[in-house]
């Protein structure tokens, strides 16, 4: 089954939040699902321990040593691996790259992103053609307005295009559920059906938007 | 069409092979190194462990015979405390004998 690899280098993008969305949907449809926590901020470890969904096991504190090996024990027993990685440039980066089906690399629209955002992009291609296996890899826009796109937004999408990268839409829009999932644990629908949750937003459209990107995230493993 | 009909292949989904040899991810750690993504790994503490011997104890001893003991200790590659630990283990070898 597939490995998801959640990549950039720096932090605040939306990686773990990315993880989490792939993670409960794709438990939510049945499948088993290992998420591998390798950020030190341990966020998908600290929304676990919250509690999880059915479906889902979590794997944190891994290091550079470990992660190939657990990635290689966790994509052999049929389940779809999503590899949260830390906001740094470092070689645990690029060897869970090197194990991915797909990398996908979270940004929001400003041109700080968009710069940092793309050492990552560079690098799944020099190691694509290092390792000579092709990677298939997209960005995702995070944190996006619900209402309308931003100049900058419709600027980075044209000019990410242009240079042929493969973009997911819909983008994850800025929504409160995405925050509080990591205060909450388990997954939208949970939240949405509990009547004490109050994030302040609309749960059903994060949900909706959480399923869109999801079957985007699909349609690029098949 | 909703999104579970949409992903009602997920178990179709195959794993495929990937590059898990030592060579690979020597390549793998070459073209990240070259690019920045360099090992952050948590380096060990440095410095020199703590001893794990604590105890003091306060001998006095005199001057030409506590010379000689540390000159030994020194020549024997050993700290003074491991020294009369020596002395210890000869000295209950003897008494049980």
């Amino acid at each position: 089954m597939p490995v998801i690899v959640i990549a950039s280098p720096k932090g605040g993008v939306g990686k773990s939040t990315c993880a989490v969305l792939l993670a409960t949907e794709f438990a939510r449809l049945g499948a088993q699902v290992t998420a591998i926590d390798c950020d030190p901020n341990r966020s998908l470890s600290r929304w676990a321990d919250r509690g999880i969904p059915t479906g889902i096991s979590v794997h944190g504190s891994v290091t550079k040593s470990d992660i190939v090996p657990l990635i290689k024990r966790s994509d052999g027993d049929g389940r779809i691996v999503v590899v949260d990685l830390e906001g740094v440039a470092s070689q645990l980066v690029s060897r869970a790259v090197s194990q991915a089906d797909l990398v996908i690399v979270p940004m929001q629209p400003t041109a700080l992103d968009a710069e940092i955002g793309s050492e990552a992009l560079a690098l799944v291609r020099e190691e694509e053609e290092s390792l000579g296996r092709t990677i298939p890899h997209a960005v995702v826009l995070t944190k996006t307005g619900a209402a309308m796109k931003t100049r900058v937004q419709k600027e980075l999408e044209g000019n990410l295009k242009e240079a042929g990268v493969d973009l997911i839409e819909p983008s994850l829009v800025s929504r409160s559920a995405f925050s509080e999932i990591f205060a909450y644990g388990f997954d939208l629908q949970t939240m949405m059906e509990d009547p004490s949750v109050s994030t302040g937003g609309k749960i059903d459209k994060a949900l909706e938007n959480a399923r869109s990107f999801t079957e985007a995230v699909y349609e690029r493993l098949k | 069409m909703n999104g579970s009909n949409r992903l009602s292949g997920l178990s179709g989904l195959k794993a495929r092979p990937k590059p898990s040899s030592s060579e690979d991810l020597d390549r793998a750690d070459r073209v990240g190194e070259a690019r920045g993504f360099v090992d952050r790994s948590p380096r060990k503490k440095p410095g020199r462990k703590p001893s794990k011997r604590t105890f003091q104890l306060h001998p006095k001893v005199l001057p030409d015979v506590g010379q000689l003991i540390a000159d030994e200790a020194e020549a024997l590659g050993l700290t003074q405390g491991q020294f009369v630990e020596q002395m210890w283990s000869a000295y209950l070898e003897m008494k049980n004998r």
